[in-house]
């Protein structure tokens, strides 16, 4: 027991260290990337000889490359925010059979990863070979039904893997909107169609414009569907040019920052309080016989977003050679034994599933601390911290990766090429997700419950063990899965840090795509995801448990 | 001043730009109750978690038995679990996750007590509010009422001197309030605790203390026994805040030096004699006059002091008193009368109160 100790000194360093630890993970690679960004000369060079705005003068010769990441960010993003207005107001305003369970359906393709979902996608409908097309020559279509090489097609998979961030958004909105506005609409005479167009599209514009803004960003630094769909297609979003890859990385991270700022002051502005607001159980309009008619659209998202991927990389992991013509399959399961077999495979996912438990546990129990300080400690210095941490949120993952291998590299602790390294860079991004999960559980529990216990004689410490970390387990239980999802699927960052002795999955899937085996991809991609899945389960059983909302 | 059990002296405490406090003293004995009373974002409660140590004030000083647990010239703030004050929550903070027992010894393990004391304590804490068969109960499937009691229980199982109440009652319905009321009455003077008790409920704090502290905009109005505070107020704010008074403006007509009534000229011309609490000094504009003490009679005037003719105008029945709305030569009064004091509405009436009760106001 710590009760001896004057609590100035305890929770005054604990608070320091912390401060010093989130500023250092996160900023001092940023430091790298900008320093990396103004080198014009040797790139491996730091500190740096040369500097000069070169590498941003020659983003004009990569002028296509930043166009076709724009043009695809705004397509996924339109695509995304109408699947997630139409299926939203669908699952909250109308009432059909069994809408909370679809509802968590609909999230299923985030957890799947726009990665999976694009090696799904490539199977079923790359041109002329995948399955959709084959079906539409075999019903005797001429050409290709789709191209998912396409910008169009890269956009479609963002959408329907990356898009769920719009869906729940909006339907966040539509449920926090206050019932009783509606029907006193409807109680002054107005009828259903008026009601919908002069009172809830209205209240409702502000959270989609939100999620819009906020998806737009998200599509901006999200690269894993153009990593796998563009290169076949050489239809290139990445660069290979370090300084010129370093001062893209940065012209992303200014868009991205802008777009989250703007977001931030629309969610800010107080007159938005149906975001915000206490959770309603709206009144779900009776539909009458287009009840069908919505219920289709809902399962219609759910199978190209689930059910047509999911098979599709089945078939292909149990196939000797990857065909979708039914007379040719070979089944086999050597894929899965490959998967096992091969000491690299093998080891990744070994790494992937320990880097997975070690950072979800260390992470929740920093991170609850974490929290604490900025929520509920009046130390100084406690609203920057929150800043800090949640900066990586604004910087694309792909660009935070390049900035941590420089600075990892360029540090005398020879951590890189280790899983240590790639341990403190999924620590690192994944902190703004972990201080979301706990700082809305944490938002919900009376400060004077723990005001209390200190005024009863309990040390910060005491406080913390008996009265605050066990009225915050579902919201540790929640982030501890959250952030064992997010390490399991990490893409971004490990794709710059892994090496040959610390190989992690998701990599490993792509690179076995890139390197054309399809079988031992789709494979490794269905062990990921079950394993994702699983830890889903947990979560779904746990959170329904707690009666706590997982956003 | 070792007689003193809490003395807070020039308390400021400021959030950000906004001075919450403002230079608040006050001292409260060993044993004694006081209240802080005031409308929400007066100060009562940012002074009460001051003392506590859950707020940390910008200057002047706290002392519990002597001891400074704040003070700015010392540079001294002394953490809230070593200041050895209880404390009940406005939202009772029972912890949802344990069960009353746990809820209870709280106080007491954190003490590190043996084990048999832990579970006497607990006994005994549970039995003053009657909650002794509710220990094993998880904390979370209670009433408001039975919260209510355990975080009283968990206050004091650990034998504190200081007891600071926060709006302990507001979350209570009316009956329930004022059932407990009467229980945290005589709980405080069993236990012979000193407790600073902070409400905006007048009646609340005039029932429950042995010395009210009326407080408004971060500063004190006036203090002084519950019967000083409603007979004698000082100000318009507390004539106006506690209880319900009739505030009369006007112009002093005499100022006699010395005790005896002082002679008070209404905006319509009524002459008032009026009591001061104070020694007037002659540009006070104003009379109060509680509708409690306002008789109403049909006989009309005689030429006693402080008697005038009114009409009703309206009658407003509450049950347990009857309102008037009176129209008088002076503007307006209310005027409250048992409902067995019954006047239509129209009737032409008799004002009359005595001179102690018209109170000639200082500010």
């Amino acid at each position: 027991m710590r009760g001896s100790f004057p609590r100035v000194s305890t929770q005054s360093i604990v608070t320091l260290l912390i401060l010093l630890v989130c500023g250092g993970l996160v900023l001092y690679p940023m430091v790298f990337l900008a320093e990396e960004a103004l080198n014009v000369g040797d790139p491996q060079e730091f500190p740096l000889q040369e500097w000069g705005l070169g590498n941003f003068a020659a983003l004009g010769e990569d002028w296509h490359i930043l166009a076709n990441t724009g043009l695809v960010a705004c397509l996924a993003t339109v695509m995304a925010v109408i699947f997630g207005f139409v299926v939203a107001w669908i699952l909250t305003r109308a009432r059909v059979p069994g809408g909370s369970r679809l509802e968590r359906l609909m999230e299923l393709p985030y957890y799947m990863t726009p990665l999976v979902g694009a090696l799904a996608w490539a199977i079923l409908a790359s041109p002329r070979t995948g399955a959709l097309n084959q079906l539409w020559h075999a019903i005797g279509g001429n050409g290709d039904l789709f191209d998912i090489y396409s910008p169009f097609g890269i956009a479609w998979v963002m959408a329907l893997f990356e898009g769920t961030v719009a869906f729940v958004m909006i339907s966040a909105a539509m449920k926090s909107m206050d019932p009783s506005l509606e029907e006193t609409s409807r109680v002054l005479g107005a009828g259903k169609f008026r009601t919908v167009m002069k009172v809830t599209l209205p209240l409702v514009m502000p959270g989609v414009l939100g999620a819009t803004i906020f998806v737009f960003a998200e599509m901006l630094g999200s690269f894993a569907a153009a990593y796998v769909l563009g290169i076949p297609g050489r239809y290139y979003v990445i660069t290979p040019d370090y300084g010129r890859a370093a001062a893209m990385g940065i012209s992303l991270f200014a868009v991205m920052l802008v777009t989250l700022t703007i977001y931030r002051l629309i969610v800010r502005r107080g007159n938005y309080t149906t975001i915000t607001g206490k959770a309603f159980r709206p009144r779900a309009m009776d539909v009458g016989r287009a009840t069908w008619v919505l219920l289709a659209v809902c399962w219609a998202y759910i199978l190209v977003a689930v059910v047509l991927p999911m098979l599709a990389l089945l078939l292909t992991s149990f196939q000797r050679f990857a065909t979708v013509i039914v007379g040719q399959m070979q089944f086999t399961l050597v894929n899965y034994e490959n998967a096992v077999r091969f000491a690299a495979v093998r080891s990744a996912l070994v790494n992937s599933l320990v880097l997975g438990f070690g950072v979800a546990t260390f992470g929740v129990l920093f991170m609850t601390v974490l929290v604490w300080i900025i929520y509920r400690s009046r130390a100084p210095g406690h609203g920057l911290i929150e800043y800090v941490a949640m900066f990586p949120q604004a910087v694309p993952r792909l660009v935070f990766g390049l900035a941590l291998l420089w600075a990892w590299l360029n540090i005398p602790i020879p951590i890189y090429g280790t899983l240590w390294l790639l341990a403190l860079a999924y620590f690192t991004v994944l902190m703004p997700l972990g201080v979301r999960t706990l700082a809305g559980v944490m938002l919900q529990i009376d400060k004077s419950l723990e005001e209390c216990a200190r005024v009863c004689g309990a040390s910060w410490g005491y406080q913390l063990r008996t009265v605050t970390m066990p009225l915050l387990r579902p919201g540790i239980v929640a982030a501890w899965l959250l952030l064992f999802i997010a390490s399991v699927r990490e893409l971004g960052v490990s794709i710059f840090l892994v090496g040959p002795n610390a190989q992690v999955i998701a990599p490993s899937i792509a690179s076995a795509w890139l390197s054309s085996s399809t079988e031992l991809s789709t494979a490794l991609a269905i062990i990921q995801t079950s394993a994702v899945f699983v830890a889903l389960a947990i979560l779904f059983r746990a959170t329904r448990r707690f009666s706590g909302e997982l956003r | 001043m070792s007689e003193a059990r809490i003395e807070v002296s020039n308390l400021v405490v400021r959030y950000g730009g906004v001075i919450a406090v403002d230079g608040v003293s006050f001292t409260v004995g060993r044993g004694e109750h006081v209240t802080l009373l005031g409308p929400s974002g007066c100060g009562k409660t940012t002074t009460l978690r001051a003392i506590a140590g859950l707020e940390e004030p910008s200057a002047g000083a706290i002392r519990i038995d002597g001891r400074a647990v704040y003070s700015s010239a010392e540079r001294r703030n002394v953490p809230s679990e070593k200041r050895g004050v209880s404390m009940v929550f406005q939202s009772y903070a029972v912890w949802p996750h344990m069960t009353v027992f746990d809820n209870v010894a709280y106080g007491l393990r954190v003490r590190k007590l043996p084990r048999t004391e832990v579970a006497e304590q607990v006994e005994r804490a549970l039995g003053l509010v009657q909650m002794r068969e509710f220990a094993s109960r998880p904390a979370s499937n209670l009433s408001g009422g039975q919260q209510q009691r355990v975080a009283l229980a968990r206050a004091v199982a650990f034998s504190p001197t200081v007891v600071l109440f926060d709006e302990p009652l507001s979350n209570l319905d009316a009956k329930l309030r004022a059932e407990m009321r009467v229980e945290l009455h005589e709980l405080q003077r069993r236990l012979g605790i000193t407790s600073v008790y902070v409400t905006h409920d007048q009646e609340e704090a005039l029932a429950i203390s042995d010395r009210v502290i009326v407080m408004n905009n971060g500063g004190i109005e006036q203090v002084g026994s519950p019967e000083t505070i409603y007979n004698r107020p000082k100000s318009r704010f507390v004539a106006d805040f506690v209880g319900s008074a009739n505030l009369i403006g006007g112009r002093m007509k005499s100022s006699p030096n010395g005790p005896g009534p002082v002679l008070f000229e209404t905006a319509g011309g009524v002459l008032l004699q009026a009591r001061a609490a104070h020694a007037p000094h002659g540009d006070e504009d104003r009379v109060a006059i509680r509708t409690a003490y306002i008789d109403l009679a049909l006989a009309p005037p005689n030429n006693a002091p402080n008697a005038a003719a009114g009409n009703v105008r309206q009658r407003l029945f509450h049950g347990d008193f009857i309102q008037y709305i009176v129209d008088w030569p002076a503007g307006q009064l209310i005027v409250r009368r048992p409902p067995t004091e019954l006047f239509e509405e129209g009737a032409a009436v008799t004002i009359s109160f005595a001179a102690e009760h018209c109170v000639l106001l200082e500010t």
